[in-house]
């Protein structure tokens, strides 16, 4: 799985940044739209996009998208 | 002290969580259980905690399947009382829903609650003056982001129990549910679950008394199984350690 889509699909799930604005290492819990809301849109994303269940523990864990990114990559 | 002596009582669901510590209790309290669960060990390990060894049942059954439902009707024995606990959640945002996560936890939730009612209504497997329970969840009265169809398949037992406690009124039936806030089991609070431990933790700030524990509800299932609640029926208790107080 690539990064740069990861990104992408990551971004697809906020609704109030401009597109290319987040990158690999945006600390995602800092984004003022991020709550526990958008937390489960990342679940179903990523179980959608990728087959893996993603917890809210492993989130909490992650501070950036390559952090996340690498958690569901090592669930693959 | 409740007695549960003599009552022939089928408990679905019984493999984990609120299902397994029902089962236990009605098993101190005397009952003769049929327990059912989707998991072979998980089942065997509830079987292997009952009181009165000797005297229960185990069926394995998958709720989701019409062809276990049928066979679990053939298995029991003439019931008196049953508790519908088998559940699972799904914490989709409604903009991930699909009809597949929408017909799974619609089908283990509520159709397969409903035609096993059904296949023992039929089959006459529920005796006058017997009490049935269905676990409903508070989620179906509030607006928890994520648990739409959770909730609404909650719901939909909830408005079930109801209409059926009315059709079977005329044979004493009893027929109530419950809708109990969070309650700490492996479906709430395990490892997988999409809340993490911290905002768990958090949430629970907000019930007076702390989140529930499987024996809060079990003790009150309990109650409606025995001979001491023959006036309660098409009841659905908020049981919630005073969480919607505020």
């Amino acid at each position: 799985m690539e990064l740069n889509t990861f990104i992408q699909n990551f971004e697809k799930q906020l609704e109030d940044v401009a597109p290319g604005s987040v990158g690999a290492d945006t600390v995602f819990k800092d984004l003022d739209e991020w709550d526990s809301m958008t937390a489960l849109s990342m679940i179903a994303m990523v179980d959608e996009e990728y087959s893996v269940k993603l917890t809210g523990n492993e989130i909490k864990q992650a501070q950036t998208i390559e952090d996340l990114f690498n958690i569901v990559k090592s669930k693959k | 002290m409740l007695d549960l002596q003599g009552k022939n009582i089928l408990v679905t669901g019984a493999s984990s969580g609120i299902g397994k510590d029902i089962a236990i209790l009605l098993s101190k309290l005397g009952a003769r259980l049929i327990i059912t669960g989707r998991d072979h060990d998980r089942l065997n390990q509830t079987a292997a905690l009952l009181d009165n060894q000797g005297t229960h049942l185990a069926v394995i059954a998958d709720m989701d399947a019409e062809t276990d439902i049928k066979a679990l009707v053939e298995k029991v024995e003439k019931l008196d009382g049953a508790v519908f606990c088998a559940g699972i959640i799904d914490y989709s945002p409604v903009k991930f829903l699909s009809k597949e996560k929408i017909n799974k936890v619609l089908s283990v939730n509520f159709v397969s609650q409903v035609l096993l009612t059904q296949g023992l209504l039929k089959e006459k497997k529920i005796a006058k003056q017997s009490s049935l329970v269905y676990i409903s969840s508070l989620s179906s009265k509030l607006g928890v982001a994520g648990t739409a169809v959770y909730a609404a398949s909650k719901a939909a037992l909830s408005a079930f129990a109801k209409v059926l406690a009315t059709e079977l009124a005329a044979q004493k039936i009893r027929v109530n549910s419950l809708s109990p806030g969070i309650v700490k089991t492996p479906m709430t609070d395990g490892a997988d679950s999409a809340i993490s431990s911290d905002d768990m933790k958090e949430d629970e700030k907000k019930y007076p008394f702390g989140y529930g524990s499987t024996i809060d509800v079990a003790n009150y299932v309990a109650f409606l199984l025995s001979d001491n609640s023959p006036w309660i029926t098409g009841s659905d208790l908020v049981m919630d350690g005073g969480f919607t107080l505020n």
